[in-house]
């Protein structure tokens, strides 16, 4: 039965599994390159570089591996996905790290990210959140600072304390 | 027997009300502490040690064994439900155990977990207490070659962790490879892959890598497709204990496990790591029920947790006959001892037996401490997946970057955490297995630098490789189960011909 | 959102005038950053400075924070940038940030901090297994220039201290310390093992690390680092057997740049005060460091001569480029 030939459709090129493979191959370019910066300053046995060598041409051989899945459209099935819920939640990611960078503190860092995620998440009490997002990540603040004398990244709200 | 009457002895010791009062505050307060993100039993150790220095040394010797195996624990709670593991000794406890959890079976998950852990945590301390100054004659012969070998063997048993398609699982797995040469070079100091920036110097610390593509890639996936299916999460389907059937299949790989994590534990740079995914592979190569794993096997979370639990015990090994700390628990608990004027070490055995008996008999009364305490919470801790999902994710999420946070607070660190998340996303979406990855990681340097160290030593001869025993028989397993698959296939295909 | 620099201007402000209020009362209120990761040596250091400085009475509150990565070249980086000017921060280092600065090629050096004290320092040895033909430290210098390769040394991450000293070892009996055989084990009780199986000629470490083997009679030392013999232990010391090689692997604490030379007494007073306190000996003795305070202008001095000696053995032998 699996064996008879798919419906054609599904045996179409496949350029997701091309992108995969021209990755892989950049990526066995970018070690080959880097093993190249590397001086050989032991004198004995195995040098930096034999192991990025190595593991780059594994790299290519599995990039034409993985061309040839994408060419004979070997890859799975994919369900349409939810993009804007995706893109909500790395943006409150990507609010979380420029918080810290800018000294904004662990409190506000991590509600950035609680009330994006719990919106991705389909909640649309955006206020209601941001008050659960800070009691927990104040209780978390807490109990590392106070109870464990590990120092989070202090902002404005922590220096309350 | 010496050896008995010894550890009757400091059992007599460990068992009064108040030594098992100490024990039980011991793994409440390491449980509770373990559970957090970011903190490993080593940094749950440091940071409660203080604690016990108010206390008489007996007392404090039995706190602190009870913290250990609470921090121990903590980290496998939080694999199991929220699929961050806090350590990577309790990656492969992720694997199947959240997958139980979301299946509704947190409650035998975590409960095989404990029981596992008193089952490997026992059978280790009683080969802790018999088989120790042997064991430790062996564990220091064995050379970077022989380490080497281990490993291979080791890289040839992670192909259980491939799923679909074998290019796909190779692909993870040099991936994870190609994470582990970033950083400085162990052997010569240069910087590899870090394209001049200095936060990269350290290479990708295991759980950020573990972490994003866990517990950051599954929000992201899940997230992506909640306008198909509304995940319903039922945090208790079926029974919250377990049932005979569990039972059953558990023993074998809590016995299994046991096997691997003890030697292993015990070799000075054996770790934790290989048993517990070795431990793994054999599960869902020896399971009568494969179509399971992947979507949550018992036998998975059993084997693993069983394994680094006698790991752990195993690391007692070298420590206390030879006062080697080889991991960093076993440097903290190196501090621990010593603050009660216990110098471990060859004369250690000769010099205090009663510490040292009584140190054996703490830690096996910790051990039925933490099942006293941890199976009750089961439920208590199984209610946590019944939050509804936003608030669950999210909290998720802010768990999981606390961990990192705490660890290194850097834009660098977080960025790199949000990549491996964007890359668990794609990985799920695209059926790439996401185990091989962190697996790469782990082994990939270890195998590189022992790799090396024996070159060094052997002016580059190969043949070092083949002259010890122990590297040739390992290397000669790895070749085996390298072969025996095809072979078998072959055979497999020959029966079929015939009928 | 509420404008962010706004809070983040009025925190500032009010973090000035609560660190200026304590200073008047003689009273203050320290952040010492640990550039490791909790647990380590440093962080080790730090927490027990932050203990005696406050059982001492010399400051209200002390904070440690941990900014790991690089053998400290991340947290020096940030040090350097971040606490500039500022008065109530202080940073712990030793011997392995020198060498770490040099092969990270780190834009920051120990030039832009302002050094207080050396607070301690530990004693290195050369070890080989009991069963070792090498008796003596002399005996390991013949080995080492008769074939330089077979030597196989075990010691910590490459450019720490113990590949420093091996490289130094080889220097001072005349060998071409380029040609060394090291190899860097990651941690004390791996390359131990190594030593004892034998799989290596000799071992390299802080003392205290091999102690218990070599009173045992496992391990046989062959020599330690330190000027005179040290008082209680009965090894050797390089410099009686005419191998003129001393170092130790020593622990300082540093403070930002660019601040006022009374901020700066103020700081190396609280430090002076600290080490002489009993809390401080206290904890030295059950941590097993041994006291190596050395203060000012001489501890200034000291710093730039092991700068200028550990960058020249790590170009020695090719880790740092010249």
């Amino acid at each position: 039965m699996s064996d008879l030939p798919q419906d054609p459709a599904s045996r179409r090129v496949d350029p997701a599994g091309v992108v995969i493979a021209l990755a892989l191959a950049g990526l066995a370019a970018v070690l080959v390159w880097d093993a190249s910066q590397l001086q050989s300053n032991n004198p004995y046995g195995m040098g930096p570089h034999a192991m990025p060598i190595v593991i780059a041409v594994g790299l290519g051989i599995l990039a034409i591996g993985n061309l040839v899945e994408a060419l004979r459209g070997n890859l799975p099935e994919r369900e349409s996905a939810d993009p804007k819920a995706v893109w909500l939640i790395l943006g409150g990611l990507a609010m979380l790290i420029a918080i810290i960078g800018l000294g904004g503190g662990f409190i506000l860092a991590t509600t950035a990210l609680f009330v994006t995620t719990a919106t991705a998440f389909g909640r649309r009490a955006i206020l209601a959140d941001l008050v659960i997002g800070l009691v927990l990540t104040t209780l978390i603040y807490v109990a590392f600072s106070r109870l464990l004398t590990l120092s989070l990244p202090a902002g404005p709200l922590e220096r309350l304390f | 027997m010496d050896a008995f009457v010894a550890l009757a002895n400091g059992m007599a010791v460990a068992i009064q009300p108040m030594n098992l009062l100490y024990a039980l505050i011991g793994v409440l307060l390491g449980t509770a502490v373990g559970v957090l993100p970011g903190i490993g039993p080593a940094l749950t150790v440091a940071l409660l040690l203080p604690v016990t220095y108010k206390l008489d040394p007996g007392g404090s010797l039995i706190m602190f064994a009870g913290i250990y195996y609470g921090g121990m624990y903590g980290g496998s709670t939080t694999a199991i439900l929220i699929n961050t593991p806090g350590e990577s000794a309790s990656m492969a406890t992720a694997l199947e155990g959240n997958k139980m959890a979301k299946a509704g079976r947190g409650g035998p998950a975590l409960a095989t977990a404990a029981i596992g852990s008193f089952v490997a945590g026992t059978i280790a301390t009683i080969g802790l207490a018999f088989l120790a100054p042997w064991l430790v004659d062996f564990a220091v012969n064995f050379g970077p070659e022989d380490y080497f070998a281990l490993m291979c063997v080791a890289f040839v048993t992670v192909s259980a962790t491939f799923g679909n398609s074998p290019v796909r699982g190779l692909t993870s797995l040099f991936i994870g490879l190609t994470l582990g040469l970033v950083g400085i070079d162990k052997l010569t100091g240069q910087a590899r892959l870090a394209f001049g920036i200095p936060e990269l110097l350290d290479g990708v610390e295991v759980t950020t890598l573990a972490v994003g593509l866990f517990a950051v890639g599954e929000a992201l996936y899940v997230v992506s497709r909640r306008h198909h299916s509304e995940e319903k999460l039922e945090p208790v389907r079926g029974s919250l204990w377990m049932t005979r059937e569990d039972w059953k299949r558990s023993w074998k790989p809590w016995l299994r496990g046991t096997m691997f994590g003890f030697p292993i534990g015990a070799l000075p740079a054996g770790g934790a790591e290989i048993p517990t995914f070795l431990s793994y592979s054999t599960e869902k190569r020896l399971t009568k029920h494969p179509e399971e794993f992947g979507k949550g096997a018992i036998e998975g979370v059993a084997g693993p947790e069983a394994a680094n639990n006698a790991s752990a015990a195993g690391t007692l090994v070298p420590l206390l006959t030879l006062g080697l700390p080889t991991s960093a628990t076993a440097a903290m608990m190196l501090a621990g001892f010593q603050q009660y004027g216990l110098n471990p070490g060859p004369l250690l055995f000769a010099e205090r037996p009663e510490l040292v008996w009584g140190l054996i008999a703490s830690l096996f009364i910790a051990n039925v401490m933490l099942l006293v305490l941890n199976l009750p919470l089961v439920g208590l801790w199984v209610k946590l997946l019944a939050i509804p999902q936003p608030w669950l994710y999210a909290g998720i999420l802010v768990f999981a970057t606390t961990g990192t946070i705490a660890a290194k607070p850097s834009v660098v660190e977080l960025s790199m955490l949000a990549g491996f998340g964007v890359m668990g996303f794609l990985m799920r979406r695209f059926d790439f297995p996401i185990a091989p990855v962190v697996i790469g990681l782990i082994l990939g340097p270890i195998a590189e630098s022992q790799l090396r160290r024996a070159m060094s030593i052997s002016l580059g001869d190969p043949m070092a490789l083949l002259q010890s025993p122990v590297s040739a028989t390992l290397l000669a397993i790895a070749l085996i189960a390298l072969v025996a698959p095809f072979v078998m296939q072959g055979l497999g295909r020959f029966k079929a011909n015939e009928d | 959102m509420t404008p962010f620099h706004t809070r983040l201007l009025g925190a500032a402000v009010a973090l000035t005038l609560v660190t200026a209020a304590p200073a008047l009362a003689q009273q203050l209120e320290l952040k010492v950053m640990a550039p490791a990761a909790p647990g380590g040596g440093w962080d080790q250091t730090a927490r027990a400075m932050q203990q005696a400085l406050v059982a001492a009475g010399v400051a209200r509150s002390v904070q440690v924070t941990n900014v790991a990565g690089a053998g400290g070249s991340v947290g020096i980086a940030q040090f350097v940038n971040g606490a500039k000017g500022d008065g109530n921060q202080l940073m712990v280092n030793g011997f392995v940030m020198v060498g770490a600065l040099a092969m990270n090629k780190s834009p920051v050096t120990l030039e832009q901090v302002t050094p207080i004290a050396r607070l301690t320092e530990e004693i290195q040895v050369i070890v080989v297994p009991a069963n070792s033909p090498l008796k003596t430290a002399q005996d390991l210098a013949a080995a080492v220039k008769a074939d330089i390769a077979k030597v196989t040394f075990a010691g910590g991450s490459a450019g720490g201290v113990d590949h420093v000293m091996a490289a130094l070892f080889a220097g001072t009996i005349g060998a071409d310390a380029k040609k060394i055989n090291y190899i860097p084990f990651s941690g004390g009780g791996e390359s131990l093992a190594a030593i004892l199986g034998g799989k290596v000629t000799a071992g390299i470490s802080g003392l205290s690390e091999y102690d218990g083997q070599i009173k045992s009679g496992k391990l046989r030392a062959l020599g330690v680092t330190s000027e005179k013999r040290i008082p209680g232990v009965d090894i050797p010391t390089f410099k009686e057997q005419g191998i003129d090689l001393v170092l130790a692997n020593w622990r300082s604490v540093m403070a930002p740049p660019g601040i006022t030379a009374e901020q700066k007494k103020t700081l190396s007073d609280a430090v002076e005060k600290m080490v002489k306190s009993d809390a401080w000996k206290g904890i030295l003795k059950q941590k097993g460091w041994d006291d190596a305070y050395l203060g000012g202008d001489a501890f200034a001095d000291f710093l730039k001569k092991e700068t200028v000696r550990v960058t020249d053995v790590l170009k020695s032998v090719g880790l740092v480029k010249s």
